[in-house]
Order: structure tokens, then sequence, then C-alpha cells
């Protein structure tokens, strides 16, 4: 992962902020830096979504192609994710710097996504055993600055938000054989329920306390850190420890309640803010790239 | 597609008979205190374990391990000089884990190639394993943790974190503690600790179950340090933070019989006193 | 007394420092030094094996497994059937892929990754011993001809290397076909899927019985049987015959090294016979055992 040295003062300095409930940058323990969210982004793609977090920037985009359902799950589409490590957000991915990382994000992203509860799989089936969408859900880092897993999962859900699957109906020839139309009217679209979607929160351990949306800096300082799926509910989806070090039973328990209560009051505002944009239509202004 | 050419290919496309079984012959998971694994434990005692050290004759260290039908066996290699000379913090030593599946492990024969399941487990048992090895004893030296699951019958994740740290130990390399490994399941309102794979099947009959998920936890007994934490499924926060403890309770079951091996295997490789 | 009993102990205790110090100074010396007095650094004659253990059907998930040991050498074989359509050059014959695999665990040389030449080799002499010589009659394996057979993924996995690999393989192999049940399979005629009934099993009928013996060159002159790693990597020359039920040779590998003699090879013949009745004997003991 794309890291930064850190000396001993400022890991000391770093840390008391923390105990004082006062980071580097002003925030509390709890906050967030400042985010924003653009969908609709990519013209090619049936659905797409940039988020910035921070310095942390990146993209998502997700195409949906008909495929052959898994053979355990017949009635069922299914999700791929790919994560993209650029070498444009550290010149540490260039090469294959940054398919380690990439293959972990996305193993985490598989896991976060593995249950019936947060994606509606059966509305993605076209005819059981033969036909069904896959989404390829594809993440390309842009700028890394800590918090990617948090990042990520924003841009998935809004990125899935904005994505318009079209309408296929079978039809049948004479002789028995099943052939699919795609709709001709282009507006003629499926959507794709993201209620259940949920966001990851990672909670970096520093010191004795925690904190969320860790910097790169605080990233350094930290031995371990914990990451929450959590969804609108408060259900959660997937616990992970990352990093070298360990925690202490106690912590742990402090570590999900915290996620929680961070991520549950993460969706609320993100739907909102999924809701506007989408009521704007194409009145709305494009930020784009520069912006 | 590149073909493989430094394996015996067989037909393009082969498909699992246990894709076309009738629904008769696949077992429900048993309610109550009765596991599905026709045993008598509860649903909170672990399956009965049997590990032995120093198995292979070329490995530093080696282990096996044997809980219920899953089989694990895991040999440790190094410390040896580092393969990677670009690694920026060379005070410390390397730990690499590199964990496989056996191509008949499971019901599905699984590809000799190393996939996508297979790096992410590997990785998990490395962050599980890393906090318990003291690496700056280590410096300019990469130690290679090796784990093959023979056979997968329910999370392998927990046992191969048992047997790599019983190897690890076996080759005599320096850790602050063991690291234990232990899996629940939890399903609506029940507990199963150390499942079977038939009990962490995910449908029984399509149903979905509200609250349900298996956890994953790696605990240093000594430091009481969670070393490693993994789970899935979808559940309440408070339906994780008691399948946590009954991890961490689990793990303190375990640590006696692992004690007890890793003092036959001193005692057997103990040069035989003088007098 | 006690003085003198602990002295001897130091006495002993340098000569094993001696021994190692000789072994990793001139490993060849070494062994050629215990080679002159007929017998090997671990004590065995120069025709011996080392103690061949078996464990036949230790995998549950898998239709037919065994594991054997020789020595330290450990290998475990699984096999694993598939459905598949029949080829179509042979429409009534069914598929065996064989594959032998070194993972990184079994010997500190090994690195992860593809695999390695011995290993690449070893598949491909397992492979050519199914077909020369017909251990299970493809024949068998076709479920309905042109439609449906059985593909035996036959996973050999070395998890100790020390030396002798394809003795050690072939009778892993063995064992492993001879435990093997296939479930019944019929094919539903309005849907046109198989159907499996796993109370339904049976054996597949072994046709054939090969049993391997490897032996290690040293100058031409000196032939040992069952070479260990260290060995193996010192001998001029290494060699492994196939011997079927009937004494019959089915496969002789020998990869370069030096010459041999017609009548050293005579000799290896005659303890390979002799080796093929101690494995038969051990392969049927172990599944007599196994049937109680």
């Amino acid at each position: 992962m794309a890291t930064v040295q850190v000396s001993e003062a400022e890991k000391l300095y770093v840390l008391h902020g923390v105990r004082d409930d006062l980071r580097v940058d002003g925030r509390g323990c709890e906050d967030y830096r400042h985010v924003e969210v653009e969908t609709d982004v990519v013209s090619n793609t049936d659905g797409s979504a940039k988020v910035s977090l921070g310095h942390t920037n990146v993209l998502v985009g997700v195409k949906a192609e008909i495929g052959k359902p898994k053979p355990m799950v017949p009635d069922e589409g299914y999700l791929e994710f790919f994560v993209d490590c650029s070498a444009n957000a550290t010149p540490e991915f260039e090469g294959r710097g940054g398919e380690g990382l990439g293959i972990e994000l996305s193993n985490t992203l598989v896991k976060v996504f593995s249950n019936k509860h947060c994606l509606d799989l059966k509305s993605l089936c076209i005819s059981p055993g033969e036909n069904c969408w896959v989404l390829y859900v594809d993440v390309l880092l842009l700028q890394c600055d800590g918090n990617l897993f948090d990042a990520i999962s924003m841009a998935i859900k809004a990125a899935l938000f904005n994505t318009k699957i079209p309408k296929v109906h079978i039809c049948e020839d004479e002789d028995g054989g099943k052939e699919i139309e795609l709709s001709d009217d282009p507006y003629d679209c499926v959507r794709v329920n993201v209620e259940n979607i949920p966001c990851i929160v990672t909670l970096c351990k520093i010191g004795h306390r925690h904190v969320v949306d860790a910097t790169l800096q605080e990233k350094a300082c930290s031995v371990a850190s914990l990451l929450i799926s959590v969804t609108h509910t408060g259900m959660v989806t997937c616990v992970r420890k990352v990093g070298g070090g360990s925690l202490d039973p106690e912590s742990i328990f402090e570590m999900t309640e915290t996620g929680k209560r961070v991520g549950k009051a993460l969706h609320a505002p993100l739907m909102e803010l999924l809701q506007k944009e989408e009521s704007l239509g194409s009145k709305r202004q494009k930020v784009g790239f520069l912006g | 597609m590149p073909v493989d050419r430094r394996r015996i290919r067989g037909p393009d496309e082969s498909q699992s008979p246990y894709h076309f079984i009738s629904k008769e012959s696949q077992k429900c998971l048993a309610s109550g205190d009765r596991r599905s694994d026709d045993s008598q434990r509860g649903p909170l005692d672990i399956r009965p374990i049997f590990a032995r050290c120093g198995l292979n004759s070329q490995a530093k260290g080696s282990a096996y391990i044997e809980a219920g039908n899953t089989k694990i066996i895991c040999s440790v290699y190094g410390p040896r000089e580092t393969e990677r000379k670009d690694e920026t913090d060379m005070k410390s030593g390397r730990l690499v884990a590199d964990m496989r599946f056996a191509p008949f492990a499971c019901h599905k024969r699984g590809a000799w190639v190393q996939g996508n399941e297979e790096k992410d487990l590997s990785l998990g048992l490395l962050e599980s394993l890393r906090p318990g090895v003291c690496l700056h004893k280590y410096p300019r030296s990469q130690i290679d943790v090796c784990v093959m699951v023979l056979e997968s019958d329910g999370p392998a994740l927990s046992h191969a974190v048992t047997c790599a740290s019983l190897a690890l130990a076996d080759a005599g390399i320096e850790m602050y503690d063991m690291v234990l490994g232990c899996t629940v399941r939890h399903t609506g309102t029940t507990q199963l600790l150390d499942p079977t794979f038939s009990e962490v099947q995910d449908d029984q009959d399509g149903v979905f179950v509200e609250n349900q998920g298996s956890v994953t936890l790696s605990l240093m007994p000594n430091m009481n340090q969670v070393s490693g934490l993994q789970s899935d499924g979808v559940m309440e926060q408070e339906s994780l933070k008691a399948a946590v403890q009954a991890c961490i309770e689990g793990c303190y079951k375990l640590y006696p019989v692992i004690q007890h091996t890793l003092l036959k295997t001193v005692r057997k490789n103990a040069p035989p006193s003088e007098n | 007394m006690v003085k003198r009993y602990a002295a001897t102990c130091t006495h002993v205790g340098n000569q094993n420092i001696m021994a190692e110090g000789f072994k990793t100074a001139d490993p060849l010396e070494y062994h050629k030094s215990f080679l002159k007095e007929n017998c090997r650094p671990d004590g065995r004659e120069l025709d011996e094996f080392r103690t061949t253990t078996l464990n036949i059907g230790p995998i549950s998930t898998a239709e037919g497994s065994a594991l054997v040991k020789i020595g330290n050498t450990t290998v475990m074989c699984g096999i694993k059937a598939e459905l598949a359509v029949p080829p179509s050059d042979t429409p009534d014959k069914g598929y065996i892929v064989p594959n032998v695999d070194m993972p990184p665990l079994c010997a500190s040389k090994v690195r992860s990754g593809p695999p390695e030449e011995q290993a690449q080799a070893a598949s491909q002499f397992i492979a050519d011993i199914i077909e020369t010589s017909e251990i299970i009659r493809k024949e068998d394996l076709c479920i309905e001809k042109e439609k449906l057979c059985w593909v035996l993924y036959c996973d050999i996995m070395c998890l100790d290397y020390d030396g002798n690999l394809l003795d050690t393989c072939i009778v892993a192999l063995l064992a492993a076909l001879k435990n093997t049940q296939l479930p019944k399979v019929t094919i539903n005629k309005e849907t046109d899927l198989p159907e499996v009934d796993l109370l339904k099993k049976c054996s597949i009928s072994v046709n054939r019985h090969p049993v391997g013996s490897s032996f290690a060159v040293f100058d031409n002159t000196i032939t040992i049987v069952d070479p260990t790693a260290d060995e193996e990597s010192l001998a001029t020359a290494v060699m492994t015959l196939v011997i079927d039920e009937e004494g019959r040779l089915c496969s002789l590998h020998k990869p370069g090294g030096t010459a041999l003699s017609g009548e050293k090879l005579q000799d290896c013949m005659g303890r390979a016979v002799t080796r093929h009745r101690e494995i038969s004997k051990l392969v049927d003991k172990i599944l007599e055992s196994i049937k109680k």
C-alpha cells in the first residue's frame, strides 16, 4: 500500500493530538474529511461515479453484460470486481507494484458483497440457468491519501445507483430456440436497488483511541486498523483486521460500535445527495475531473 | 486463453457430479444441541483436534492438524536470505505466507493455480501471524510459511493459523506468543463453534435468514490480543460482539491441546538426559 | 565411573560433529566411503528400500485417495471425478488426467509458481504409464457414448521430498485408484441432464498393477535402490523401472547419465520384480484392513 515515512517526533505529535480528540487537520476522531460525489462521469459505462475524500480520489465504472449464471445459483446474476491501481495515484504502483493492493481491495469487496442482503441478485437474472446480467465493477484509483476502502465503497454505491441496465425480453422462435431482444428505447431501463448496499468504515487504532478516515500520515502511526462494512440499518456485512499489529478484544468492541454508528450515519446524506443530483437531470452542471 | 503446457490437460469443460444431486441426499443443519457431523459435541464445543509437529523432514519446522475432516499441513522454511532486495525496511525480517487448497480438498475440484480466494486467505493468514512473530530478530531475512489444506470441512483459515503457528514454534522462530484461530457461525439466534462445511452453507432451501454470518478470529492467548479478525454474512453489531467473544473462548479451549502438542515435541527432540 | 561415561559421551558427540562436517565439506566422498563398505549413510543395504507405509482413503472429499510414505518422502494422491462430453475422436472413452505437483512446502528449493521441471517430468511419466499400460480401461469411464463420460483427475501432491518421487507417486496412484468409488449416473430422458445417485457407488476395475523401482548409479559400478534426495543429487545416473504383476516391463526411464551394463540392468530387473511383490502385498493388506 502507498505509505509515507513518519519520524518519531511526528508520530508523537499525531498521537497526542488524537488523545485530545484534535487531529492534525483540525478534525475530531469521528469526522470524515470533505467528501465530493459526482455520478455519470464516464459516458461509455452503464453507471459511473467519482468520489473524492480529502486528497483520495477514486473513479468507479459499472458495465452490465450478459453472461451465464454460476452453476450453483442458476437464478441469480453476479458482480465482478476489479481494482486498478494506476501509477497516477502513486509512483509505487508503477509496473506490477499495485497488483497486490488491487487484489486485496477486490477480494475485500467480494467479501463485503457476498451475501444475499445487500443486493438482490435475483433481479439480475434474465432466464434461469442460461442468461443473467453480470455487473463488472471497475475501480480506478486516481489519487491515494489514505482510507481507500471507504472512498471506494461510497463510489460503488453511487455508481450502482447511477447504473441503468437496458431492459430485455426473451422471445421464442418457431424451433423453440430462445433469443434475447434488447429494448429499442434507451430510456427503457432497469435500476439497481442500492438501499442495502453497505459502506465501509475504516478505523485506525492510534494510541489508545481510534480514528475514522485516516490520512496516510495517520495511518503510518497506527499499528492496526479494522474495517467494518455497515448498511443503512446498521447491519454489519464484513469485518476485517488489516495491518501488521494486533488489537485487544475491548478495543475491537469499541471500534465495531463506533464503526456501526459512523457507518449508519453515512448513508442518509449520501442517498440524499444522489437523489438530488438525479432529480436535476440534464440541468445539472457537470464538474468533471478538473473541477 | 494461453495453454498451460506445464501440466497435463483434461477436457476443456467438465462439471462436478455434485451439481446433479437430488436435494434429498443433502444434509440439513442440525438444530438444538446436536451437530450435523454426528458427533456428541454441543454448539459451543470445538471438534477434537489432533496435532503433531515435525513431520516434514526437509523443513525447518512443520505441523499437521486434523479437526474432524479438516486436514491441514504446514511447513516453515527459513530464516533464509530474502528474495526481494528492494524492501526499504531491512531492519526487520519478512514473513511470507502461502496458503493453498489441494485440488481434491473440497467437494468441487479446485484448480492447481492459486485462485483469488487462496490469495485472500494467504493474506489473512499473514496478517494473523505477523503480530506474533518477533520479526525484528531476523533482519535481512525471510521466513516462509507454506500451508496446504488437504481436506476442507468448514472454514479452513482458523485451523491454518493454529497449524502455522505450531510450525513456526517447531522451527524455533522466536515468537511473542502462539497464535490460535477459531471460527464461529452465527445463525439467527444460535452460535456454532468450529462449524463444519454443511453448517456454513448459506441458504437452507433458499430461505434467507436474517442475522447470519461467520466470524474468524486469531488470538494470542497469553497477551490477550486479537491478531486477526474476519467476518462475512449479515449480522447485527450485538451478535458480532457475542460471536467475537465466543471465538475468544473457543481459542482458550484450544490452547491446552496446542500446548500439550508443543511440549511433547520438545520432549521428543530434547537430547536424552545424561543420568 | 560417571566421569568416564561422560567422557565417552563427548567422544561420540565429537564424532557426530566430525561426520556432519565431513558430509557438508565433501558429500560425494562421504557417501562413497559408506558405499565402499556396502552400506549407506542411513544404515541401509545397497538393495534395501526404505520403510514404505500406506494409508488408503484418508480424504473423504475425494472419490479415491491414498497417502504413501517411502522413508521421508510423502506423497498424497486424490482422485476427483467430474462429468464431461467424451472426446470427439474416441466417443466411447473417458478421460484420465494425472498431474504431479511439488508445492513449495515439500522442499526448501521449490519456490511457488508453476510446476518446476521435475514435477512436469513426473506428470508426463505418470501419464505415459497410464496411457501405455492401461491401468484403467478408458472405455469403462464412458457413461453414454458421445454424450457423457467420467473425467478422473488424479492429482498427486508431494508433501515431503526426500528422493524417489516416481516410485512413491506410482504406489499412491495405484492405491488411490483401487480406492476410487464412482456414484451411479443415469441420463434423464426428459431433461437430457445427468442424474447422480450418491447412495449407489461402485469401484472401478484396475486392469494392471504397475509398480516402480528406482535406482541410482555411482561411477558405473555401484547401483543402489530407492535413493534419497542427497543420493539422487550425487549419483551419476538415475533410473526407474516399472514392472507389472506378471513381471513384464512397462516402462524404463533413464534420463541420461552414465552408461549402465546389460548385466547390471538385469540385476535391477530382478530387484524390481521382488519389489512388485512387496508392494502388492502391502496394498492388498491395507485394502483388506479398511474393508473390515
